[in-house]
């Protein structure tokens, strides 16, 4: 078994599975933050701050500013579920429930356990993204934004595969860090500077920040998804986010496997 | 007699130090093994490795046939594990902590619709099968342990100090469990600190020191081996030269315990003793287990 293919191992999935059924136990905690996020997020930022900038430029052409916040939010929902999952999500199975423990007596092995939590971001995310563009196209019905909905299923396996790569992200800092209180950490180093510099929000055009951002996988996802909803450039972000993805699960997986054989297994 | 477990040459290193070291342990069906050792002999890592948990540097595991180091999986499912902490899901019910403990295996446990009630009223837990597992008490967490370890129906059961802290009639509850499991012709390989829990149930015992087998065989057998025919027990401080007649005979400082010297003897050394402290006030007694750890632990 390699650490790739165990990905498709009947293992990985039932892990996710066992994690679809906890979270599906109860609709209120499963639906209604993914749900009220958005609403909160487009009245604040969209009916708030967007009464201050009434429309902006984006790709040459004017644009409702709660229109280009729109797709932004679906990428970052699509981040902050997944990071947040395999960051406090994991390391309490980890750390305090002792569930991975339970699971690796059965025939589970650590890169199915490993594999599970990161499709579960994956996983998790996708079906937020779903709620979000529920909520979204509500929005679109009463006539405060306007997006091409007819894209937004397309949406969802390039949010999964990114929330994966996120996921694998937020599981090295899992691997690494020696009690949930330092999970501050990764949020202030990363998380925030990442969500915050990735345009979700608000256009970024000083030069440094948009050559940075061709690192960012978050900023290259709202991007695609922008693309996508608005009418835009759609393939040069959606490359990037492919490449970045596939990058971040190539390297990140078999390092979560290496921290983690020594952190679980002490071996 | 069916061998469920045959382990040959076990080597792990942990942190750069050896920890399991040439170890070999065999395990027949219907047939409970102990496994004994003071604290850090080794016994946590060879068990672990045993289930698959960590692999061996050197040696072979075979498990129902199986070798576990080429088909880890198959191995595996011949293969129940009760960890020594509770490793039940708490996000769970204890009845759904059954279902999906069966859902870990392949192929699938059948009969699964029959098999938890039986089990959840086999271990006593009917009762409780609707409720969170940390709402239980120590004694019903440690049978919803097992009860789980067992869902697939394994060959071969692990218990890694099954009982630890658990009050006496706990304690008693789970061993007439585990007779049963005996009975009905699984393989179990048990650790246990309490000398009279391995005494009671295991059919033959494996010891471990530093890492390595030092006896195996019957506790009968062990502690004529490693710890002599008699224990003689007598007040520190009113005998002075007991020291000085161990040291002439090759040995260290006796065990001691609340002021109480603990001095396992031969025979022919327990009459030599009589004739060389003639007035010293002494009791003679069998040796038993807790003798074999305390020599084990206090030798270098």
């Amino acid at each position: 078994m390699s650490w790739l293919t165990a990905a498709v191992d009947w293992q990985s999935r039932a892990v996710v599975m066992r994690h679809l059924r906890v979270y599906l136990r109860n609709w209120y905690t499963a639906f209604l933050p993914p749900a009220l996020e958005p609403l909160t997020m487009l009245v604040a930022f969209g009916i708030g701050l967007g009464g201050y900038v009434a429309s902006l430029t984006w790709e040459g052409r004017p644009i409702e500013y709660m229109t280009y916040v729109a797709p932004g939010l679906l990428a970052y929902a699509t981040f902050m579920t997944a990071i947040f999952q395999s960051l406090f999500g994991a390391f309490i199975r980890m750390r305090y429930q002792r569930t991975w423990e339970g699971q690796l007596t059965t025939q589970i092995e650590l890169t199915h356990v490993i594999w599970g939590e990161v499709l579960w971001a994956g996983l998790l995310a996708a079906m937020y993204v779903v709620i979000v563009a529920a909520v979204l196209a509500g929005f679109h019905v009463a006539g405060l934004i306007t997006l091409k909905l007819g894209w937004l299923p397309a949406l969802l396996p390039v949010s999964f595969v990114a929330a994966c790569a996120f996921g694998a992200l937020g599981l090295c800092f899992t691997a690494l860090l020696p009690t949930i209180d330092h999970m501050n950490l990764p949020v202030f180093i990363l998380v925030l500077p990442m969500g915050l510099l990735s345009s979700t929000y608000f256009p970024l055009e000083h030069p440094l920040l948009v050559t940075l951002n061709l690192a960012n996988p978050l900023y290259q996802l709202a991007q695609a998804f922008r693309g996508v909803l608005l009418g835009g450039p759609v393939l040069a972000p959606l490359a990037g986010v492919a490449v970045l993805s596939a990058l971040m699960l190539g390297v990140l997986v078999p390092l979560d496997l290496r921290l983690l054989r020594r952190r679980v297994l002490g071996d | 007699m069916t061998i469920l477990l045959e382990a040959l040459g076990l080597v792990k290193q942990l942190g750069g130090r050896r920890v399991v070291d040439g170890v070999d342990l065999r395990c027949e069906a219907g047939q409970i093994v102990g496994l004994l050792g003071p604290n850090g002999a080794g016994k946590t890592t060879t068990l672990r490795m045993l289930y698959g948990f960590l692999r061996p540097e050197a040696g072979t595991i075979h498990v129902n046939g199986v070798e576990l180091g080429r088909d880890l999986v198959r191995a595996k499912r011949s293969i129940g594990v009760c960890t020594q902490d509770d490793t039940f899901d708490g996000d769970f019910t204890v009845e759904q902590n059954l279902v999906i403990a069966a859902s870990y295996f392949r192929p699938r446990p059948t009969d699964l619709a029959r098999r938890i009630p039986e089990l959840l009223a086999r271990f006593e837990l009917a009762t409780y099968a609707s409720d969170k597992p940390e709402t239980l008490s120590g004694g019903y967490r440690r049978r919803l342990m097992i009860a789980r370890a067992l869902v697939h129906r394994p060959r071969l059961l692990f218990l890694d100090e099954p009982t630890t802290g658990l009050d006496p009639q706990a304690r008693m509850g789970v061993w007439d469990l585990v007779d049963g499991l005996r009975a009905e012709g699984l393989g179990i390989i048990l650790t246990t600190h309490y000398m009279d829990e391995a005494e009671r149930l295991s059919d033959a015992l494996t010891v471990l020191a530093r890492g390595r087998v030092v006896a195996r065989g019957t506790a009968k057998g062990v502690l004529g081996d490693l710890v002599g025919e008699h224990v003689v027990v007598l007040d520190a401080a009113a005998a002075p030269g007991v020291a000085a007649w161990l040291a002439e005979r090759g040995r260290g400082a006796p065990a001691g315990v609340l002021g109480a010297w603990h001095v396992p003897v031969s025979g022919e050394e327990l009459a030599d003793f009589a004739r060389a402290f003639p007035s010293v006030r002494y009791e003679v007694r069998v040796p038993t287990l807790d003798d074999l750890f305390l020599k084990l632990a206090l030798e270098p």
